[in-house]
């Protein structure tokens, strides 16, 4: 446009190339006011915030991770919040030094379902979510049903885990079986290659998903959920790290779960915090595990469920009650 | 016989109907009293073994947002609880009945008394008893220590215990004494409750099958079972009594679910082989490609040209 002018009318031309160098000056001085404006501005702010330091001298003890005690300023504590690559190390890691293992009695289970609550709470799950279910078990028309809850049996020789094309899901040295949401495509061939159904696809937008939004991903936990990925029991990888029993072990009213290290062989009732020799328990039960004949060689054992209620009914939960 | 019948058709008529029952406590229970003084030291830390251990049924003192089960758990802050003795309540919360689990093993005598201390501070009225513990001691002004030793002849873990009184020691003979080892979720307890000889030693026989750490050591501790005569003495040692025990990753096996690096060898090897043959093919092709493209470029002489018609 300017081209044009210039060759129509040379008058016009020198008024615009005045005022183009008077913009640019103008500019320039902008330019120079903020930078100068800005560099003082930071140079007070350092200053303050090191007299600030200086001021409050205040000094407090820390242990580090390698065992020293070091001392340092108190304004500069800042609470510790692992991020998402520290999360997904010691998640793929595990615990050194431990295999977990759980026990669950089947001749106490009166379907409380107290132990699929507290775990749909702490993954964020809606109530026909599960990642443990209580399903109800019948040999035959004539003999009496019982509940038997099923969580993810985080096998040795997990099927799951062979079967996954991106490495979504994983074993760990302590055992534990997870799915890392963060890699999962949602192929869905570990639901296909797992024997006992123990996992879940997020078909719509998981519950709290607003709610989780902007929160780090622990795989340990599974949330935030995310939708057309899988879901599954994760022995509660978190509450284990902080030598805690998972969410459902100590949600049971009915001592019906048992948890704990196969190298230390005990494990620890959920309800009465009882613990009791591992191969004990299973050799006295008559432990056992679902499908072993698979060779998937499940984490999970099963007591056999003895004292059956023989007016079994389907409904509302019921008490459990030693019979004599 | 009648007699036996008849008892178990009342206990199977009994049983069931918890919700109309009351929690009858033994005489001789009831009268229990803690053996310090409640403050505010031992009311916060009942607090926080309340919120982890209680608040899921009995909800928050005075906000009456209990569970609603049958029967129902009841506002410790309300006279359901609070016109229980401390005894009772101390009772009901060892022991247990329906839903409401027994904490015999998830707590200590102490921390049972500290959440009580809690729970009274709920209640304005309330006045603390205190039992006196030098009259129901059986060693009366004496300090109880215990010693703790491994014998390897017979894998026995032997206790003994002493009561010390300015210079002079005695046996403490007729104790009740449990054994417990550390676990990752609790205590583990090893042989019976037993009783101390007259020279003041007990022997716990030691598992064949229990695993220690990697040198074979494990924590126990050994506690009096009653308190109330012998104080709330407890030992906590380190015993090399237990089997070696070198754990294994259980990712460290070659295996088809296994990451990358801990594929069986032959599907290392047949993947390696299979992709290096597709390449080394690829390559083939556009090796023969290129010879196609140079013969096309040259020029043929009159002699290799081939006459069609």
């Amino acid at each position: 446009m300017s081209e044009k002018k210039k060759k129509e009318n040379p008058e016009d031309s020198k008024i615009d190339e005045i005022l183009e160098s008077s913009r640019r000056d103008f500019l320039k001085m902008v330019g120079i006011v903020g930078a100068a404006s800005v560099a003082g501005g930071a140079a007070i702010y350092s200053g303050y915030r090191h007299e600030k330091a200086k001021s409050s001298g205040e000094t407090i003890k820390v242990l580090t991770e390698d065992n020293r005690l070091v001392e340092i300023p108190k304004d500069q504590v800042k609470d510790y919040k692992p991020d998402l690559k520290v999360l997904q190390t010691r998640g793929r890691l595990g615990i050194k030094g431990k295999k977990w293992v759980m026990v669950i009695d089947l001749s106490k289970c009166r379907n409380a379902r107290k132990c699929v609550a507290a775990c749909q709470g702490a993954h964020h799950l809606r109530p026909y979510e599960y990642h443990i279910n209580t399903l109800v078990m019948q040999e035959s028309k004539n003999t009496p049903a019982y509940y038997m809850p099923k969580t993810c049996q985080h096998c040795d020789n997990p099927p799951c885990v062979s079967v996954c094309p991106v490495d979504a899901t994983f074993k760990r040295q302590d055992g534990i079986v997870l799915i890392d949401n963060e890699r999962c495509i949602g192929c869905r061939f570990c639901m296909a290659a797992c024997p006992y159904s123990a996992r879940m696809f997020h078909w719509q937008e998981p519950l709290d998903a607003e709610a989780d939004k902007g929160k780090e991903y622990d795989v340990e936990l599974n949330v935030p959920q995310k939708k057309g990925t899988i879901s599954k029991c994760l022995f509660s990888a978190d509450r284990v790290r902080e030598e805690t029993l998972p969410y459902c072990v100590s949600a049971c009213p009915n001592g019906v779960f048992y948890f704990g290290d196969e190298n230390e062989n005990a494990v620890t009732n959920g309800t009465t915090k009882e613990t009791v020799m591992l191969s004990e328990l299973l050799e006295k039960n008559a432990g056992y595990r679902i499908l072993d004949e698979l060779g998937t060689k499940p984490r999970v054992y099963y007591l056999p469920p003895k004292n059956r209620i023989f007016d079994f009914k389907q409904g509302p939960a019921t008490e459990y009650k030693e019979t004599t | 016989m009648r007699s036996i019948l008849l008892g178990i058709v009342t206990f199977l008529v009994i049983v069931p109907d918890l919700a109309g029952q009351e929690w009858i406590v033994p005489d001789d229970k009831k009268g229990k009293l803690s053996t310090f003084q409640f403050d505010e030291n031992t009311k916060k830390s009942g607090e926080k073994i309340y919120s982890v251990n209680c608040i899921s049924c009995h909800g928050t003192p005075g906000k009456g947002n209990f569970l609603k089960l049958v029967p129902p758990p009841g506002d410790p802050a309300t006279d359901k609880i609070q016109l229980n003795r401390d005894g009772e309540l101390f009772y009901k919360v060892i022991n247990g009945r329906g839903q409401m689990p027994s904490f015999k093993n998830a707590l200590s005598s102490d921390e049972i008394w500290h959440v009580i201390s809690f729970v009274r501070s709920f209640n304005s009225s309330y006045k603390q008893l205190i039992m006196p513990v030098i009259t129901s001691s059986a060693y009366p002004g004496a300090v109880i220590k215990m010693m703790l030793s491994y014998n390897s002849s017979d894998s026995t873990i032997v206790l003994e215990a002493d009561a010390v009184k300015q210079n002079s020691s005695v046996a403490v003979t007729g104790a009740e004494v449990k054994l417990l080892v550390h676990r990752t979720f609790g205590h583990l307890q090893i042989d019976d409750i037993k009783t101390t000889d007259i020279n003041g030693k007990v022997a716990f026989k030691v598992p064949a099958n229990l695993p220690g750490d990697t040198l074979g050591n494990i924590q126990v501790s050994a506690r009096f079972i009653n308190e109330d005569t012998f104080g709330s003495v407890s030992k906590d040692t380190i015993l090399t009594a237990a089997l070696i025990t070198l754990p294994v990753s259980l990712v460290a096996e070659r295996a088809m679910w296994n990451n990358v690096r801990k594929a069986p060898v032959w599907v290392i090897l047949t993947y390696s082989l299979g992709l290096l043959t597709a390449l080394g093919f690829i390559g083939l092709v556009l090796m023969k490609i290129r010879d196609i493209f140079i013969i096309g470029e040259s020029v043929l002489k009159d002699s290799e040209k081939i006459n069609i018609t």
